[in-house]
Protein backbone atom coordinates (compact mmCIF):
# COMPACT_ATOMS: atom_id res chain seq x y z
CA UNK A 1 0.00 0.00 0.00
CA UNK A 2 1.26 3.73 -0.54
CA UNK A 3 1.77 5.22 2.83
CA UNK A 4 1.88 9.00 3.01
CA UNK A 5 4.76 10.17 5.81
CA UNK A 6 4.94 13.21 7.83
CA UNK A 7 7.70 14.95 8.31
CA UNK A 8 7.67 14.03 4.18
CA UNK A 9 11.35 13.78 3.87
CA UNK A 10 11.94 11.80 6.75
CA UNK A 11 14.77 9.03 6.67
CA UNK A 12 13.39 6.98 9.66
CA UNK A 13 9.68 6.54 8.48
CA UNK A 14 10.92 6.11 4.36
CA UNK A 15 13.34 3.49 5.69
CA UNK A 16 10.44 1.14 8.34
CA UNK A 17 8.00 1.76 5.56
CA UNK A 18 9.90 0.53 3.20
CA UNK A 19 11.27 -2.15 5.63
CA UNK A 20 7.72 -3.63 6.37
CA UNK A 21 7.31 -4.16 2.93
CA UNK A 22 5.35 -1.06 1.68
CA UNK A 23 5.47 2.00 -0.57
CA UNK A 24 6.47 5.41 0.96
CA UNK A 25 5.01 8.51 -0.39
CA UNK A 26 7.65 11.32 -0.25
CA UNK A 27 8.46 14.82 -1.59
CA UNK A 28 12.05 13.18 -2.07
CA UNK A 29 10.21 11.35 -5.26
CA UNK A 30 8.17 13.96 -6.23
CA UNK A 31 10.77 16.94 -6.05
CA UNK A 32 12.87 14.87 -8.14
CA UNK A 33 10.93 15.07 -11.48
CA UNK A 34 11.25 18.19 -10.71
CA UNK A 35 15.16 18.75 -10.41
CA UNK A 36 15.70 16.49 -13.10
CA UNK A 37 13.18 17.44 -15.65
CA UNK A 38 12.11 20.67 -15.45
CA UNK A 39 14.46 24.12 -15.61
CA UNK A 40 13.98 25.99 -12.24
CA UNK A 41 16.95 27.45 -10.44
CA UNK A 42 16.58 26.16 -7.09
CA UNK A 43 13.07 24.13 -6.10
CA UNK A 44 11.79 23.82 -4.14
CA UNK A 45 12.24 27.55 -2.93
CA UNK A 46 10.96 28.07 -6.61
CA UNK A 47 7.24 27.54 -7.48
CA UNK A 48 5.54 27.98 -10.95
CA UNK A 49 2.91 29.81 -11.64
CA UNK A 50 1.08 26.36 -12.76
CA UNK A 51 2.19 24.67 -8.95
CA UNK A 52 0.35 27.93 -7.38
CA UNK A 53 -2.58 27.51 -9.56
CA UNK A 54 -2.53 23.05 -8.62
CA UNK A 55 -2.41 24.71 -4.72
CA UNK A 56 -6.00 26.22 -5.13
CA UNK A 57 -6.96 22.51 -5.28
CA UNK A 58 -5.99 22.00 -1.44
CA UNK A 59 -6.20 25.87 -0.11
CA UNK A 60 -8.17 28.82 -1.29
CA UNK A 61 -7.21 31.67 -2.67
CA UNK A 62 -6.04 33.77 0.59
CA UNK A 63 -3.76 31.24 1.53
CA UNK A 64 -0.49 32.50 0.84
CA UNK A 65 1.34 31.41 -2.19
CA UNK A 66 4.09 29.75 -0.58
CA UNK A 67 2.01 27.46 1.00
CA UNK A 68 0.01 26.98 -1.91
CA UNK A 69 3.35 26.00 -3.80
CA UNK A 70 4.10 23.40 -1.13
CA UNK A 71 0.62 22.07 -0.99
CA UNK A 72 0.72 21.88 -4.99
CA UNK A 73 3.82 19.64 -4.26
CA UNK A 74 2.25 17.55 -1.46
CA UNK A 75 -1.01 17.53 -1.78
CA UNK A 76 -1.31 15.02 -4.60
CA UNK A 77 0.68 12.38 -2.71
CA UNK A 78 -2.35 12.86 -0.40
CA UNK A 79 -4.63 12.07 -3.00
CA UNK A 80 -2.45 8.99 -3.54
CA UNK A 81 -1.87 7.82 -0.05
CA UNK A 82 -3.98 5.09 1.41
CA UNK A 83 -2.72 5.06 4.48
CA UNK A 84 -0.62 7.69 6.65
CA UNK A 85 2.09 8.00 9.73
CA UNK A 86 2.54 11.60 11.58
CA UNK A 87 5.15 12.08 13.46
CA UNK A 88 4.50 15.01 15.93
CA UNK A 89 6.94 17.15 17.89
CA UNK A 90 9.30 17.67 15.18
CA UNK A 91 11.75 19.69 16.58
CA UNK A 92 12.93 22.11 13.45
CA UNK A 93 10.86 24.73 12.02
CA UNK A 94 13.24 25.47 9.39
CA UNK A 95 13.97 24.29 5.63
CA UNK A 96 11.60 23.15 2.88
CA UNK A 97 9.44 21.39 5.78
CA UNK A 98 9.73 24.51 8.05
CA UNK A 99 6.50 26.14 7.58
CA UNK A 100 3.87 25.35 10.25
CA UNK A 101 1.29 26.54 8.52
CA UNK A 102 1.62 24.54 5.85
CA UNK A 103 2.08 21.56 8.42
CA UNK A 104 -0.91 22.09 9.73
CA UNK A 105 -3.13 22.14 6.59
CA UNK A 106 -1.83 19.32 5.31
CA UNK A 107 -2.40 17.49 8.61
CA UNK A 108 -5.81 18.55 8.47
CA UNK A 109 -6.14 17.51 4.60
CA UNK A 110 -4.97 13.69 5.80
CA UNK A 111 -7.22 13.80 9.14
CA UNK A 112 -10.23 14.86 6.40
CA UNK A 113 -9.59 11.83 3.82
CA UNK A 114 -10.60 9.11 6.80
CA UNK A 115 -7.42 7.02 5.79
CA UNK A 116 -6.41 4.50 8.38
CA UNK A 117 -4.23 6.83 9.80
CA UNK A 118 -1.25 6.40 12.93
CA UNK A 119 -0.03 9.82 14.77
CA UNK A 120 3.32 9.58 17.09
CA UNK A 121 5.98 11.34 18.49
CA UNK A 122 9.50 11.35 18.08
CA UNK A 123 11.31 9.34 20.54
CA UNK A 124 13.77 10.90 23.28
CA UNK A 125 14.97 7.84 24.62
CA UNK A 126 15.26 3.57 23.81
CA UNK A 127 11.91 2.97 25.37
CA UNK A 128 10.01 5.27 23.57
CA UNK A 129 11.94 4.19 20.50
CA UNK A 130 10.93 0.34 20.96
CA UNK A 131 7.27 1.84 21.16
CA UNK A 132 7.60 3.39 18.34
CA UNK A 133 9.04 0.66 16.44
CA UNK A 134 6.33 -1.72 17.40
CA UNK A 135 3.33 0.82 17.21
CA UNK A 136 4.32 1.36 13.17
CA UNK A 137 4.99 -2.43 12.49
CA UNK A 138 2.13 -3.32 14.10
CA UNK A 139 -0.16 -0.46 12.17
CA UNK A 140 1.76 -1.61 8.94
CA UNK A 141 1.19 -5.59 9.23
CA UNK A 142 -2.67 -4.70 9.69
CA UNK A 143 -3.10 -2.61 6.35
CA UNK A 144 -1.76 -5.90 4.48
CA UNK B 1 17.85 11.40 -16.91
CA UNK B 2 16.12 8.35 -17.26
CA UNK B 3 12.41 7.56 -15.01
CA UNK B 4 13.95 5.00 -14.26
CA UNK B 5 17.32 6.31 -12.48
CA UNK B 6 16.81 6.48 -8.76
CA UNK B 7 19.32 8.43 -6.54
CA UNK B 8 19.22 6.90 -2.51
CA UNK B 9 21.11 7.94 0.53
CA UNK B 10 22.28 5.47 2.61
CA UNK B 11 22.84 6.34 6.13
CA UNK B 12 25.01 4.41 8.99
CA UNK B 13 23.75 5.06 12.31
CA UNK B 14 26.46 6.45 14.97
CA UNK B 15 26.13 2.78 17.10
CA UNK B 16 27.74 0.69 14.40
CA UNK B 17 30.88 -0.31 13.76
CA UNK B 18 30.61 0.06 10.09
CA UNK B 19 32.69 3.32 8.13
CA UNK B 20 31.85 5.13 5.49
CA UNK B 21 34.59 3.59 3.60
CA UNK B 22 33.88 0.30 4.49
CA UNK B 23 30.23 0.82 3.09
CA UNK B 24 31.89 2.31 0.13
CA UNK B 25 34.45 0.15 -0.60
CA UNK B 26 31.65 -3.26 -0.58
CA UNK B 27 29.67 -1.49 -2.78
CA UNK B 28 32.84 -0.47 -5.18
CA UNK B 29 33.04 -4.46 -4.75
CA UNK B 30 29.51 -5.22 -5.71
CA UNK B 31 30.82 -4.63 -9.21
CA UNK B 32 27.46 -2.90 -9.98
CA UNK B 33 26.98 -0.11 -12.96
CA UNK B 34 25.74 2.26 -10.35
CA UNK B 35 27.63 5.96 -9.12
CA UNK B 36 28.35 5.73 -5.60
CA UNK B 37 29.72 8.59 -3.57
CA UNK B 38 30.97 8.23 0.03
CA UNK B 39 29.83 10.96 2.63
CA UNK B 40 29.84 11.90 6.26
CA UNK B 41 27.07 9.67 7.05
CA UNK B 42 27.33 6.99 4.92
CA UNK B 43 26.73 6.66 0.93
CA UNK B 44 24.78 8.42 -2.05
CA UNK B 45 24.26 6.12 -4.88
CA UNK B 46 22.86 6.03 -8.41
CA UNK B 47 21.87 4.64 -11.30
CA UNK B 48 19.33 1.76 -12.42
CA UNK B 49 15.97 1.74 -10.27
CA UNK B 50 16.38 -2.14 -10.22
CA UNK B 51 20.34 -2.30 -9.45
CA UNK B 52 20.34 0.53 -6.52
CA UNK B 53 17.51 -1.56 -5.40
CA UNK B 54 20.00 -4.91 -5.34
CA UNK B 55 22.70 -2.75 -3.99
CA UNK B 56 20.24 -1.70 -0.66
CA UNK B 57 19.34 -5.26 0.09
CA UNK B 58 23.10 -6.82 -0.39
CA UNK B 59 23.93 -3.45 1.79
CA UNK B 60 21.22 -3.87 4.83
CA UNK B 61 23.16 -7.58 5.12
CA UNK B 62 26.19 -5.39 6.56
CA UNK B 63 24.35 -4.39 9.33
CA UNK B 64 20.36 -4.55 8.87
CA UNK B 65 19.64 -2.79 12.01
CA UNK B 66 21.98 -0.10 11.98
CA UNK B 67 21.68 1.20 7.97
CA UNK B 68 19.03 3.37 6.85
CA UNK B 69 18.12 4.46 3.38
CA UNK B 70 15.51 6.71 1.37
CA UNK B 71 15.22 8.30 -1.93
CA UNK B 72 17.08 11.52 -2.81
CA UNK B 73 15.56 13.78 -5.05
CA UNK B 74 18.93 15.43 -6.42
CA UNK B 75 21.43 13.43 -8.42
CA UNK B 76 24.73 13.29 -6.82
CA UNK B 77 26.54 16.23 -7.40
CA UNK B 78 24.12 18.21 -8.50
CA UNK B 79 25.48 22.03 -8.30
CA UNK B 80 22.38 23.50 -6.61
CA UNK B 81 22.84 20.57 -3.53
CA UNK B 82 26.87 20.06 -3.80
CA UNK B 83 29.43 21.73 -1.06
CA UNK B 84 31.63 21.54 -3.91
CA UNK B 85 29.72 23.98 -5.30
CA UNK B 86 28.49 25.94 -2.22
CA UNK B 87 25.29 24.87 -2.92
CA UNK B 88 23.10 25.07 0.11
CA UNK B 89 21.39 22.25 2.39
CA UNK B 90 18.06 23.28 3.67
CA UNK B 91 17.27 19.34 4.70
CA UNK B 92 20.52 19.11 6.73
CA UNK B 93 18.34 19.96 9.98
CA UNK B 94 15.76 16.88 9.83
CA UNK B 95 18.99 14.39 9.20
CA UNK B 96 21.23 15.81 11.75
CA UNK B 97 18.11 15.28 14.28
CA UNK B 98 17.19 12.25 12.36
CA UNK B 99 20.83 10.66 12.44
CA UNK B 100 20.91 10.97 16.68
CA UNK B 101 17.86 9.31 16.62
CA UNK B 102 19.02 6.17 14.77
CA UNK B 103 20.20 4.17 18.21
CA UNK B 104 16.12 4.78 19.21
CA UNK B 105 15.26 3.42 15.81
CA UNK B 106 17.37 0.46 16.10
CA UNK B 107 16.86 -0.52 20.01
CA UNK B 108 13.24 -0.46 18.56
CA UNK B 109 13.90 -2.71 15.29
CA UNK B 110 15.88 -5.37 17.38
CA UNK B 111 13.08 -5.51 20.09
CA UNK B 112 10.33 -6.54 17.24
CA UNK B 113 12.70 -8.44 15.97
CA UNK B 114 13.02 -10.31 19.11
CA UNK B 115 9.37 -10.59 19.81
CA UNK B 116 9.81 -8.44 22.77
CA UNK B 117 6.23 -6.75 24.20
CA UNK B 118 6.65 -3.23 23.61
CA UNK B 119 4.04 -1.73 26.42
CA UNK B 120 2.38 2.11 25.98
CA UNK B 121 4.30 4.55 28.53
CA UNK B 122 2.09 5.82 30.98
CA UNK B 123 1.27 9.54 30.57
CA UNK B 124 3.83 11.87 32.51
CA UNK B 125 2.01 13.26 35.63
CA UNK B 126 1.43 17.11 35.57
CA UNK B 127 3.64 18.55 38.68
CA UNK B 128 0.86 19.80 41.43
CA UNK B 129 1.05 23.30 42.33
CA UNK B 130 1.90 22.21 46.17
CA UNK B 131 5.31 20.33 44.80
CA UNK B 132 5.72 23.42 42.80
CA UNK B 133 5.41 25.84 45.99
CA UNK B 134 7.87 23.34 48.02
CA UNK B 135 10.35 23.67 45.20
CA UNK B 136 10.19 27.15 44.83
CA UNK B 137 10.80 27.47 48.89
CA UNK B 138 13.34 25.62 48.72
CA UNK B 139 17.10 27.25 50.13
CA UNK B 140 19.52 26.94 47.32
CA UNK B 141 22.99 27.57 48.11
Amino acid sequence: MKIFIVPPNSLILYDLVERFGHQPLSIMGTLREKVTEREMEAPPLNVTLDDVMKGLKYAGIEVPSGVRGRLAVWGPLIDEAEAAIIVNDTPFTFGCVGCHRTNLMLMHLIRKKKIPLIELDYPHDEEEGKIMVSKIKKFLEELK
Amino acid sequence: MSEETETRMIMIAPTSDLTPDQLSRFIHQLGYNITIKETCYGANIEGDKDLVHKVIQEVRRLDPNRIFTKVRAYPIGDERRCRAHHGSRPGFNQMEKEWMDLPLIEAGLCAVEAGEACPEKSPSKKLSVKKLMEIAKENII
